[in-house]
């Protein structure tokens, strides 16, 4: 298992946003996290990378760490990282130093040889340069190295900000609503590259989406979220058929005498 | 001239000698009068601390408009060591740093839990607080300010004139910026951007914001306290709490955003465009505030990368067409 979670809480004044949610990933696998809006998804992530606090009584493991209480450049350099919702771009960096600086926590050399300016500083600089400039031209931005962020496209925001999470070379990755806002075109595109770049580095997934097709294509399993509580797990094709799932998605059968009440009000 | 280019790419203080030995001729070459050399020291002196504003505002984010008070802890620290011990320069320039450092911890608490304007509203109050300290202490001779600070002496050489002190500003400059470059272009520069661009995703990313936070405020604080004895042990060496007021900071605040906030050259451009028209409009003296208010003005509204941010541009543009055979103008 990379990620453990048990009894997993976290409330906004009395709304209860995650509730008592028990989660594993073992590893090397996909994971796909599904929901309606507000269900708790993103809190969830937030809540594993350290950025809010947990609640009493709750409890993450990752990787043999107990990060429960771990500030989240602590859980970085454990090797998880992750994307945001709202990509949360360094607008005023060049492309690559945006990539450059995702490279933090592996950078090998110390402070006070960065003040004083050693010649090997340099290199492992243009070594570290090098190395981010061809994860770069895999996401097809080399062209745009130089570049301030925020003169990419939509679709080539997404790209930067996968390359920026992937260069810690993490074990866990952990993508929020990747696609979102993208055409089907370059949904499918996106979806090649992450699924590369997960052969290539061995990474464990989890993938926050709204594009069930991603998710069904994807994902080796999937988790269903609704008012902070797990409602469902399994394969795709289990959580499909899920009553539990439709009725959180769709609303709730009713039987003849339950329709008739309704419509007499 | 590509193997020059590659060592100095190596050894980057190859580059800092050079600079060290054009600007050591510059006055017996150029200058006419000793006003020039006492101008050119003051130069140097704002580039040191407009280099240490840029780490901490321009790269961090940090909104800082107390940097004048740290400049004059690093002054007065030299001249009351000098005052109460008769310690000379080279004895009063390192602990002036150190004790400036410390004070900028203290300036940087706050921003942890300020922003933009509150953090601010809460360092303008730090510096004005250290000055009024100054002003109304007896310890620091209070309005009457500390005179007759001596000039440092080297091996029986007396750096006693403005153009025998342009060689002590001009050493302690260059070293500065050259630590100023060399921590902005290695991962430290890159940390801090990040800081400034999102905190929380710096955070996500494994960067320790409070740690780095703090560090920008140290350096930053550390070269406005080497700039702030450099100025006290300045010929004719004497400082007053009015050498320290929220004038000063505007005009600090001018160089930085004048030359481009967050450009690794920055406070240099700045720092020298603005001393040099300090000058030059000192017949104007009761416009010299409108003169630099409309700058930072004018600046933010259609230059926001200041002078360093649009020449760049100039360049990247030009590389960008040569590269892609594209126009790219946004």
């Amino acid at each position: 298992m990379i990620l453990k979670t048990k009894q997993l809480s976290k409330s906004f004044g009395g709304l209860k946003a995650i509730n008592k949610v028990d989660f594993e990933l073992p590893k090397n696998e996909i994971r796909g996290i599904i929901g309606p809006n507000g269900s708790g998804k993103s809190t969830f992530f937030n809540l594993v990378s350290g950025i809010y606090d947990s609640d009493p009584g709750s409890y993450i493991e990752f990787d043999g760490h107990d990060i429960t209480f771990a500030p989240p450049h602590e859980i970085a350099t454990y090797g998880l990282s992750r994307t945001f919702q709202l990509l949360r771009l360094y607008q005023d960096m060049t492309v690559i130093d945006n990539v450059m600086s995702g490279y933090h926590t592996r950078v090998p050399y110390k402070f006070f040889d960065a003040v004083i300016g050693r010649k090997k500083i340099w290199d492992q600089e243009r070594a570290i340069k090098e190395e981010m400039m061809e994860l770069l031209s895999f996401v097809g931005l080399a062209d745009y190295a130089e570049l301030n962020a925020s003169e990419l496209s939509g679709g080539q925001r997404r790209l930067l900000v996968l390359a920026r999470a992937i260069a810690m070379k993490p074990k866990l990755l952990m993508l929020d609503e990747p696609a979102a806002g993208l055409s089907p075109v370059n949904v499918d595109n996106l979806m090649k590259i992450i699924m590369q770049l997960k052969e290539k580095y061995g990474l464990t997934l989890i993938i926050i989406e709204h594009i069930l097709k991603v998710v069904m294509d994807t994902c080796n399993s999937v988790t269903v979220f609704d008012h902070g509580q797990k409602i469902a797990e399994g394969t795709p094709a289990q959580v499909k058929d899920d009553n539990a799932v439709i009725e959180a998605y769709l609303g709730k059968k009713m039987d003849d005498e339950e329709m008739r009440k309704a419509l007499a009000v | 001239m590509e193997k020059f280019k590659s060592i100095i790419r190596d050894y980057p203080f190859i580059a800092f000698i050079i600079a060290f030995v054009i600007l050591a001729f510059v006055p017996s070459v150029v200058f006419t009068d000793v006003y020039q050399s006492h101008l050119a020291t003051l130069i140097f002196v704002n580039i040191v601390v407009a280099a240490g504003l840029n780490i901490v505002k321009g790269y961090c984010g940090q909104v800082t408009v107390g940097h004048v008070g740290l400049f004059a802890v690093g002054s007065y620290t030299a001249g009351t060591l000098f005052l109460y011990l008769g310690l000379g320069f080279w004895a009063t320039l390192p602990i002036a740093i150190i004790v400036t450092a410390i004070f900028g911890v203290a300036m940087g608490i706050p921003s942890f839990r300020l922003e933009g304007p509150y953090l601010a509203l809460a360092t303008l109050g730090g510096g004005e607080a250290i000055r009024l300290f100054i002003e109304n202490g007896n310890f620091f001779r209070s309005t009457f300010g500390i005179s007759d600070i001596p000039t440092p002496s080297l091996m029986g050489y007396n750096f006693d004139s403005p153009d025998r002190y342009y060689f002590i500003s001009m050493t302690i400059m260059i070293i500065a910026v050259y630590f100023s470059f060399s921590i902005l272009r290695s991962g430290v520069g890159r940390a801090f951007m990040s800081i400034r661009e999102d905190p929380i995703c710096a955070a996500a990313a494994g960067i320790n914001v409070k740690k780095y936070k703090i560090l920008a405020f140290i350096l930053s604080a550390m070269f406005a306290g080497a700039a702030g004895a450099v100025y006290a042990h300045m010929p004719p060496g004497y400082i007053h709490p009015n050498n320290y007021t929220v004038i000063e900071m505007v005009t600090f605040l001018a160089m930085v955003v004048l030359g481009g906030l967050g450009h690794i050259w920055g406070g240099i451009i700045g720092a020298i465009v603005i001393t040099i028209v300090y000058d030059l409009t000192r017949p104007l003296y009761k416009y010299q505030l409108l003169i630099f208010g409309l700058t930072i003005v004018l600046t933010i509204l259609f230059m926001p990368k200041g002078l360093g941010g649009f020449i760049d541009r100039y360049f990247l543009e030009k590389r960008f067409k040569k590269k892609t055979g594209t126009e790219k103008t946004t």
